[in-house]
Order: C-alpha cells, then sequence, then structure tokens
C-alpha cells in the first residue's frame, strides 16, 4: 500500500505513535486525522483540540506556551488513566475534570472523554513535532497565544489557525490528487456497484493506461483493496459521499477505526516479511539462520502485499505479481535510461511468469514454511516431552533430523538456530498461514478457471496495453 | 455521469482517497529508535545540577540530527515565551547581543573574578542560562536581577563558571536564555 503521503509525513506519524505508544484504534485515528479521512468535517478534531487546550490551561493555570506544549509531550498524559489521576476532579473557573472527561465551561462548553483528550494530545503532539519540529516554533506560539487567554474565543481561533495548518501540511505531504483521480475512475467504472471482479480490477487499469496513465497495475489493485474495506465497511458505499447521512450513521467513526487498526493488524505481508528480511538477508542476520533467502521474501512480500486479495482474489494477485513485474520492469528501464532487454522487447510479456509457475512456486513456499514451522517446532518442544503422541514425536524427532539437510547459512549451529527461530516463529507461523490460504485460492481458481489458458488470455491483454502505453519508446 | 445518470461522487473519491492514504500510513516503516521529542523537550526543561538522562545526553553530543532537534526546541522554548531568544554571536567576544539582552563578560581583577553581566529590559528575566559549543552543553542557573541587572561570578573555584565564561567567550558558542 504506498501513494497518499511522502516519506517526511510517514516519519512525524511514526515518531508519535511509537513515542506514546498508542493502540492500534488510536493509531488509525491520528492517521486519519492528518490525511483528513474524517466526516462529516475533517476540521472537528483540530476544533477539539483548541477547546482542550482552552480547558487544560485554566485547569493547570497554564499561563504559557511552554506549559502547554509539556502536556502535549508528556508521555505520563498518553493514556486516559494518566489524564484522570493527574487531572481529574479539578475545577476552577471555566473549566472542570470530572469522572468522565474534561469540560470548558465558558463560550458554548464543550467536553471530552479522558480517552477523547489523550487522542487529541497525540494530535497536539504530532502537529508541534511534524516536519521534524520544523513548526515547532510557530505552533508553540500559537499555544501561547491561547494559554494568555484561554476562552471559547481563542479556542475557536486556535482551532481555525491548526485546521489552516494541517491543511497545509496535507498540501506539502500528503499528494492525494492521484488518487483521487483514480478512486474516481473506479467508482465511475462500478457504476454504484460495490462488488467487483478480479476482471473489473483489470479493466480499470487497461482503461487508466489508455488514458496514459502510467499506473501500476498493482497499484490500481490496492484502490480496490482500499475500496472493498470501505465498501464493506458501511455495508455499501451508498452515504459515503453524503455527509448528513455520515453523521447520523452512528458509530461510524468508531467502526472506521477499529477497521483500519484490524487491517493493519491483519497485515501479514510486508510486517512480517520485514521482520523476517534480517533473517534472509539483512545486516541483523549475520548470526541468524537463514530461514528465507532474499528471493523468498521478495515472493512472498510480492504475492501478499494486496492482502487480502491473495485469499479473496488469487487471479488479481497471480497478476499483480507476474505482470507487476514486467511493468515495474518496464518503469525501472525507463527511469534508468536503459540496462536489461528493450522496451519493445519487455512490452511483450514474453519473460511474465506464467500462472502455473507461480502456483507451482508457490507451492514450493508453502512447502518450505511448513518444513521450516516443523523445525520450530521441533527446537521449541523436546521430543521427549510429557504427553506427546507417538505421531507427535516422531514428527518432532524427523524435523530434528531435517535440520542436517538444510543447506543454508546458521543451520549448522544449534545455538544461533535457537536463537533464530525463538525470534520469528510467530512471523513463521503466520506467514504459513497465509500462504496456505493463498495456496488453496490459487487452487481452486484452477478448477474454475485453469491457469494455462487464463495466463495466455491476460498475456494478450497486457501485452497490448504496454504496446500501446509505452509505443513511443518501444519505436525508439 | 455513470450511464444511470448519478454524478460519478468527487466526495466519495476524496474520502477514498484519505482512508488510503492513511491506510498506507499505518502500513509505513516505524520510526527509527532515537530520542523522542518528548525526552529531549524534559531534557530542555531539567534544572541546572538535576539528574539527567544520560542517553539523551549522549545522543545529543554524538548525534548531529538530535542536537538540531534539541536545540530546536530550546529555541522554541525561548521564542514561546518571547522576547528572549538565541544568541547571535557577533562584536567583541567579551560581549555579546542575546535576543534583547547585553552579556558582558567583565576580566578578574586582583580581588575579584571574572564577572558576567546580563542586561534587558523584558517582561520576566531568565532563570537558566545554556551555553553550547560543539559537542559541550552547559547549564547554569542565573540569580535574581539587581535593578535590572544579572550578575553572575565566574567564581575560579567553581569549574563550571569558569567553563562558561570560556565558553560564551568564543564566537561560535550558542547561547539559551530560559
Amino acid at each position: 500500500m504506498t501513494g497518499g503521503y511522502d516519506e517526511r509525513c510517514a516519519a512525524d506519524l511514526a515518531a508519535v505513535c511509537e513515542g506514546r505508544d498508542l493502540s492500534r484504534e488510536d493509531r488509525a485515528w491520528l492517521a486519519r486525522v492528518v490525511t483528513g479521512a474524517v466526516r462529516p468535517n475533517r476540521d472537528k478534531p483540530l476544533w477539539d483540540l483548541a477547546h482542550a487546550l482552552a480547558a487544560l490551561a485554566r485547569l493547570t493555570a497554564a499561563g504559557e506556551a511552554r506549559d502547554l506544549v509539556s502536556l502535549a509531550l508528556d508521555p505520563g498524559l498518553a493514556r486516559p488513566a494518566g489524564l484522570a489521576a493527574r487531572l481529574g476532579e479539578g475545577r476552577v473557573q471555566g473549566a472542570a475534570a470530572d469522572a468522565r472527561g474534561l469540560v470548558l465551561t465558558v463560550g458554548a462548553g464543550w467536553r471530552t472523554t479522558w480517552a477523547g483528550l489523550a487522542r487529541l494530545l497525540a494530535l497536539a503532539e504530532f502537529l508541534l513535532t511534524a516536519e521534524d519540529l520544523g513548526q515547532f516554533a510557530l505552533v508553540s506560539g500559537w499555544f501561547g497565544d491561547l494559554a494568555a487567554a484561554p476562552d471559547g474565543e481563542a479556542a475557536a481561533f486556535l482551532g481555525k489557525r491548526l485546521a489552516r495548518h494541517l491543511a497545509a501540511y496535507r498540501n506539502d505531504h500528503l499528494p492525494l490528487a492521484p488518487l483521487e483521480r483514480r478512486f474516481r475512475a473506479l467508482l465511475g467504472h462500478l457504476r454504484g456497484r460495490t462488488d467487483f471482479g478480479d476482471d473489473d480490477i483489470l479493466a480499470v487499469w487497461c482503461a487508466e493506461m489508455e488514458q496514459g496513465e502510467r499506473v501500476g497495475f498493482r497499484t490500481v489493485a490496492e484502490h480496490f483493496v482500499t475500496f472493498e474495506a470501505a465498501a464493506c465497511l458501511r455495508g455499501g458505499l451508498d452515504g459515503l459521499a453524503a455527509a448528513e447521512s455520515l453523521d447520523a450513521h452512528a458509530g461510524w467513526e468508531e467502526r472506521l477505526d477499529a477497521s483500519l487498526a484490524d487491517l493493519v493488524a491483519g497485515e501479514p505481508a510486508e510486517a512480517l516479511v520485514d521482520l523476517l528480511a534480517g533473517l534472509a538477508d539483512g545486516p541483523k542476520s549475520l548470526n541468524g539462520p537463514k530461514i528465507l533467502t532474499g528471493a523468498e521474501r521478495d515472493d512472498l512480500a510480492d504475492l501478499l502485499r494486496l492482502e487480502p486479495f491473495h485469499r479473496s482474489r488469487p487471479l488479481t494477485t497471480l497478476r499483480a505479481t507476474s505482470f507487476g513485474r514486467v511493468q515495474s520492469g518496464l518503469a525501472n528501464r525507463l527511469r534508468r535510461g536503459g540496462g536489461g532487454p528493450e522496451i519493445a522487447e519487455r512490452v511483450a510479456c514474453a519473460e511474465a511468469e506464467t500462472y502455473p509457475a507461480l502456483a507451482e512456486r508457490v507451492g514450493a513456499l508453502a512447502a518450505h514454511l511448513d518444513r521450516m514451522l516443523r523445525i520450530a517446532a521441533a527446537l521449541r518442544v523436546p521430543a521427549d516431552a510429557d504427553g506427546l503422541g507417538p505421531e507427535v514425536r516422531a514428527a518432532l524427532a524427523a524435523a530434528l533430523s531435517d535440520i542436517r539437510r538444510v543447506r543454508r547459512a546458521g543451520f549448522d549451529d544449534p545455538d544461533r538456530l535457537a536463537a533464530g527461530f525463538a525470534q520469528a516463529d510467530t512471523a513463521l507461523l503466520r506467514l504459513a498461514e497465509e500462504v496456505g490460504r493463498l495456496q488453496r485460492a490459487v487452487a481452486a481458481l484452477d478448477r474454475q478457471r485453469p491457469l494455462a489458458p487464463a495466463f495466455a488470455a491476460d498475456r494478450d491483454v497486457f501485452a497490448r496495453t504496454f504496446a500501446r502505453a509505452y509505443a513511443s519508446e518501444a519505436a525508439a | 455521469m455513470t450511464s444511470e445518470g448519478e454524478p460519478v461522487s468527487d466526495a466519495a473519491a476524496r474520502l477514498l482517497a484519505e482512508i488510503h492514504a492513511a491506510r498506507g500510513l499505518l502500513r509505513a516503516a516505524p520510526a527509527s529508535a532515537r530520542p523522542g521529542a518528548a525526552a529531549l523537550w524534559a531534557h530542555a526543561l531539567r534544572e541546572p545540577g538535576a539528574p539527567v538522562d544520560l542517553a539523551v545526553a549522549r545522543a545529543i553530543r554524538t548525534d548531529p540530527d538530535t542536537a538540531r532537534r534539541y536545540r530546536t526546541l530550546l529555541a522554541g522554548q525561548a521564542l514561546a515565551h518571547a522576547p528572549l531568544a538565541i544568541a547571535a554571536a557577533h562584536g567583541p567576544v567579551s560581549s555579546r547581543r542575546i535576543g534583547p539582552f547585553a552579556l558582558e563578560i567583565l576580566a578578574a581583577t586582583e580581588d575579584a573574578p571574572p564577572l558576567l553581566i546580563l542586561r534587558g529590559v523584558v517582561a520576566r528575566p531568565p532563570r537558566l542560562i545554556e551555553a553550547i559549543l560543539g559537542d559541550e552543553t552547559l547549564r547554569l542557573a542565573l540569580p535574581a536581577p539587581v535593578e535590572g541587572v544579572i550578575l553572575l561570578a565566574l567564581d575560579p573555584a567553581v569549574p563550571e563558571a569558569v567553563r562558561l565564561g570560556d565558553m560564551l567567550r568564543d564566537p561560535a558558542c550558542a547561547a539559551f536564555l530560559l
């Protein structure tokens, strides 16, 4: 899942999430606020933050920016319980804290829960520290203006300032326009449908390419992943556009956060593959066993990256892996201005990996992961442990003796091996599970739409589309 | 427009784009381990002589990027209760401007140690001075002003005071009044 943000933004957000050790739901909330995925009014969290700061300024007698900055950056206040303990049961003119949370009683009045306040302070930290502290002086100066006179008017003013500030940040760090355009194309293609098939994804990609957008097939497929997640979340996209109906849809925000958090937690591809990267060939692996080779890791990343399509849409997964590689080869060659086969040769997709060959590799990966899992189990559970059935005992003994047959770095050193597997076996289990699901999905696809002819048909489509899109370079 | 005559919703596309970017951000690589803003801020607020987080102090000393972020917080803090500001070293090294303040170091005489003199008309006098020269950082408490002037004797018996005087005489030394 790439696009829509730059590295600076990713680093700014990650620093806050890690520094405060935010829960998955709170990470999802903060990411949504940063990108603007808040409805009906994407500026609402900033308005809330300004009012929270006004109430905090009153309650803690914070007279200066540094006092509010200290509250925003204090890791002890990152949790609702910490906030309740520090501020609970306070009451001053214009603000109070009660069992439920924080209340601002001046102006039109405002309140939030402790959990809500914890989130808002995370947002405050993001705004203060964004751009690697590039805007710190400016934003903390605004906090100081509020602290000098923390009333409803000042809060509303700060809310507007922060909203403008975050909008400018989005302009600089969140290039959403291409994403928006692609989603418009997607919605236009589906014409109100929320269900779609592999061929809808291919059709949208072909149409984009026809229009001169050299967008990756994988990138278009990623947009469908998000669309599916949002569509099933809403039980239909009918009201996704209409602010009022979103507002009326009670609990929409919570469910979106939970769903985003789930999507991230249930993400086997990159997170787990990254975890195993060190065990394949990264610098940290110098002492670990080579459970995965670099090539195996790359294959797994390519095959699982469109989570959850490797379970539900194996054809799109195969297309993205096979022709996605052709397309990134084309893009790389154009970027470098040379190297490897000519453009004219590449667009013909002659070197695209066939679906039967990919299916075979999925099988080999599944078998390899299964073998590694058995070894992991054998390293964890002594074969003479109590209560094991004879079959399990035999399997563990077989796995132990199998270790000697693995011709990979680190498998000849029992200590390195045990330490390496102990670190990796949770990730290994997840990967093995997901690859197993992909394998079953591909097998089911093969029965329904045999892989060899499916590949031949797809190669015609991709080759034709590439040839048109890259005609000028191919002729050069 | 779709064939049914319904407009393709720009609002839906916009929201989907925002959700898409949020999902991408959540999957982005985690930040590298380094002192976070909270730890640097706590360090910037420390009292002279109070225990410091040695890992933070070391990171500020050895990692230029951390040093830059620390100075940003320090400067932002000073600016935040303006008009205190970062030192701009110019003129003879025995005197310099630090924002609205004039800082002067009088040489020792036979019977008196060197004297640091800080003059400036502001609503709130600085409580602390922090000098940063290369990878060396020194923070000292300042006495309360007497008739608008802060006087600090750089007592030869107090190594930190001597060092502060030496550092401030170096034009490359940054000074923060907090």
